[in-house]
């Protein structure tokens, strides 16, 4: 006797569980693959409270979607694709989707290492953030850590950190911490349009505003300890989180191609529930080109970081008089988590050679695919190699952002990602509440007031508007998303941090 | 929608003679719904909205800018006409306010001729918006004139 699958049903759509932590999306009409749902139950009730499963639906209908699309435990509704999607389609014969890589082409998350603990840290915590904020342009109309003139801006887009490493804002160890080595060899940027670059030269070293921000923070518990040893982290010490991404420029890149791929492949368009899913088949001129300009404003997110990064290194040695080096103020490590990439994946397979998921699988073979991750975190376990030299044998640090109040994790990829998740995971806690609901529940001066006397986290916005929109309170709770992703073994726990000073715009 | 005195940009708000918009609930980021007498209207009612998504407060001050594009659908010119307020903004270094539009079919497509207030952005307190999307939106004529729907990115 077959025991009978539990199933759900939100909105019309039905919800089956394949395992723990693993609910299934049935594949029928236009959709050319099922799509997975990774939630515990109480994360499956947040999820399914607004379109995301509508949305994740809809992002099986692209061509080429091999196995499943698949749905973070931090998911949420986004626009077109959701928040928290991995997609991988087919390179051969699939397509690639602008909408579902996301506006902020290389949004993402980058930490630093010092050698400085909560209690060297401790009376500081004011004249650190007004120096960061006075330091590190955030908000809208703030400019950049360098004024870009047009030479500037093709060379970041062609070279990415290498261009910063010339210049004096990086060292030969920060590019030896980041992924693909802070430079895409396939970027195009000739195909980034003169608008998109026009809005990106005075935005080249700015954090911007929404959800992106800078935080001290503290080491405040390590889970595994040879891992943490690896990451350089120990309990109590500072370290420095940095999330934002390719600012105006990647913005105009996907808007662009979402206008081209509408005026050039409206056949496949109309085939797809929703315009802002537009892709351009694998091997068309548009899909190459958007490739090429992608991956320009990848490298572009990267030096964005890296300047901030750099001025962070100044603002702490005036604060802490000492230099950099002495702080030993290294790159832990920066990782993407709006990006799509062409990636080799083990994809298993049927008896028919259709791709199947690894538990009805009979076979497997390497396909290159489109990996798109909106919202979700490349996850490579060791032996990838794609992951750096430094830490090929331990796995790829992965970096989930928490909200202001609830400190951030640092995990490692874990052995299950690549059979899962085409080696993705999370990418930070996830929204619960509008941005107009928070303004009505929240004011930004009390929520600075309280983290600041009930939790001593320093808050210094552009905006009380954005401290508002960014509370606490409208996140999902990130130990439980981090619960579900290491249960699952896609991305593992390493150690927590907490707050201690926050920036944004 | 031209007057000289400070005002605050509520969440619901007049866009010129007939145009009214509404901010909406919206997981991540931030939706407009506006209507309006006329295509051009609901297109002015629409970038206020946007304007309001930035800023709660709108000060005095700034010059008037022209706006104008082409697109091959009404859609389409909503879509491309509010890309270029937000292209304007960050190249200007302005935030768009008190806007105006025109919109009409001329034979090669749909005409968009627009003007905005340009604030700027050293003068006022102003949050992102990184893009206007597709994803539900929705340009209708309605018994009474138009109205539309439109998610940004935040």
């Amino acid at each position: 006797m077959t025991d009978t699958p539990e199933t759900r049903e939100y909105d019309g759509i039905e919800l089956r569980k394949v395992r723990e932590f693993v609910w299934e999306i049935p594949k029928e009409g236009g959709m050319n693959a099922p799509a997975r749902v990774l939630a515990s139950d109480a994360l499956l009730e947040q999820i399914s409270d607004d379109k995301t499963l509508q949305q994740l639906r809809n992002a099986t209908h692209l061509p080429g979607i091999t196995t499943y699309a698949a749905c973070m435990p931090d998911g949420h509704q986004g626009y077109g694709f959701p928040v928290g999607g991995v997609g991988a389609t087919d390179a051969g014969d699939g397509c690639i989707s602008p909408g579902a890589v996301g506006y902020d082409i290389n949004c993402g998350v980058r930490m630093l290492r010092t050698n400085l603990t909560y209690d060297d840290l401790r009376g500081s915590e004011e004249e650190l953030v007004e120096s960061l904020f006075a330091n590190v342009p955030s908000g809208l109309g703030g400019g950049g850590i360098v004024e870009g003139d047009a030479d500037t801006v093709e060379a970041v887009l062609e070279r990415g950190m290498e261009w910063a490493l010339e210049e004096g804002y990086a060292t030969e160890d920060d590019l030896a911490h980041c992924e693909d080595e802070g430079r895409r060899p396939d970027a195009r940027p000739e195909f980034v349009s003169q608008k998109a670059k026009d809005r990106g030269r005075n935005q080249l070293g700015s954090l911007g505003s929404g959800n992106h921000f800078l935080e001290v923070q503290r080491v405040t518990d390590v889970f595994d300890e040879a891992v943490a040893d690896s990451f350089g982290l120990k309990e109590d010490q500072i370290v420095v989180l940095i999330h934002c991404g390719s600012r105006g420029l990647g913005h105009q890149v996907c808007t662009d191609y979402l206008r081209k791929i509408e005026q050039r492949h409206g056949d496949l368009l109309d085939r797809l529930p929703d315009k802002e899913l537009a892709a351009a088949p694998a091997g068309s001129e548009l899909a190459d080109e958007y490739y090429g300009a992608m991956c320009a404003a990848i490298n572009f997110a990267w030096v964005n970081r890296q300047l901030i990064t750099h001025r962070t290194r100044r603002v702490f040695e005036r604060v802490f008089r000492a230099d950099a080096d002495e702080l030993e103020m290294e790159l832990l490590y920066d990782v993407a988590h709006n990006i799509a990439k062409k990636e080799v994946h083990e994809v298993g397979v049927d008896a028919d050679g259709d791709a199947v998921p690894a538990e009805d699988a009979i076979a497997h073979e390497a396909r290159e695919l489109y990996v798109h991750r909106k919202g979700a975190t490349r996850a490579f376990p060791a032996g990838r190699e794609e992951v750096p030299a430094a830490y090929r044998d331990v796995g790829q640090p992965v970096i989930i952002p928490g909200s202001m109040g609830a400190g951030s994790y640092v995990l490692v990829g874990g052995d299950e990602s690549l059979s899962q998740t085409f080696g993705s995971t999370a990418h930070g806690a996830g929204r619960v509440m509008s941005r107009t609901a928070a303004k009505q529940e929240y004011w930004g001066e009390t929520v600075q007031n309280e983290l600041r006397d009930q939790d001593h986290i320093y808050v210094k916005a552009q905006s009380g508007a954005t401290v508002a929109e960014e509370a606490p309170g409208v996140y999902k709770d990130i130990d439980e998303v981090v619960r579900v992703s290491d249960a699952l073994g896609i991305g593992d726990k390493v150690a927590r941090t907490f707050p201690v000073c926050n920036i944004k715009g | 929608m031209s007057d000289d005195t400070q005002r605050d940009a509520p969440d619901t708000a007049d866009s010129d003679a007939s145009g009214r918009f509404e901010l909406r609930d919206h997981t991540a980021d931030v939706a407009v719904a506006a209507t309006a007498d006329s295509l051009g209207g609901v297109f002015a009612a629409v970038a206020d909205g946007l304007t309001a998504a930035m800023c709660e407060e709108i000060p005095d001050g700034g010059d008037r800018f022209d706006l104008r594009v082409r697109a091959e659908s009404p859609e389409a010119a909503l879509f491309d006409y509010l890309d270029q307020c937000i292209y304007e903004r960050d190249v200007r270094a302005v935030l768009p306010s008190d806007h105006r539009a025109t919109v009409r079919s001329d034979g090669d497509g749909w005409l968009v001729e627009a003007s905005a207030r340009g604030i700027p952005l050293a003068d006022v307190v102003a949050r992102d918006v990184k893009a206007v999307t597709y994803s539900e939106m929705e340009l209708a004529e309605t018994d009474g004139g138009w109205r539309a729907y439109v998610v940004f990115d935040v």
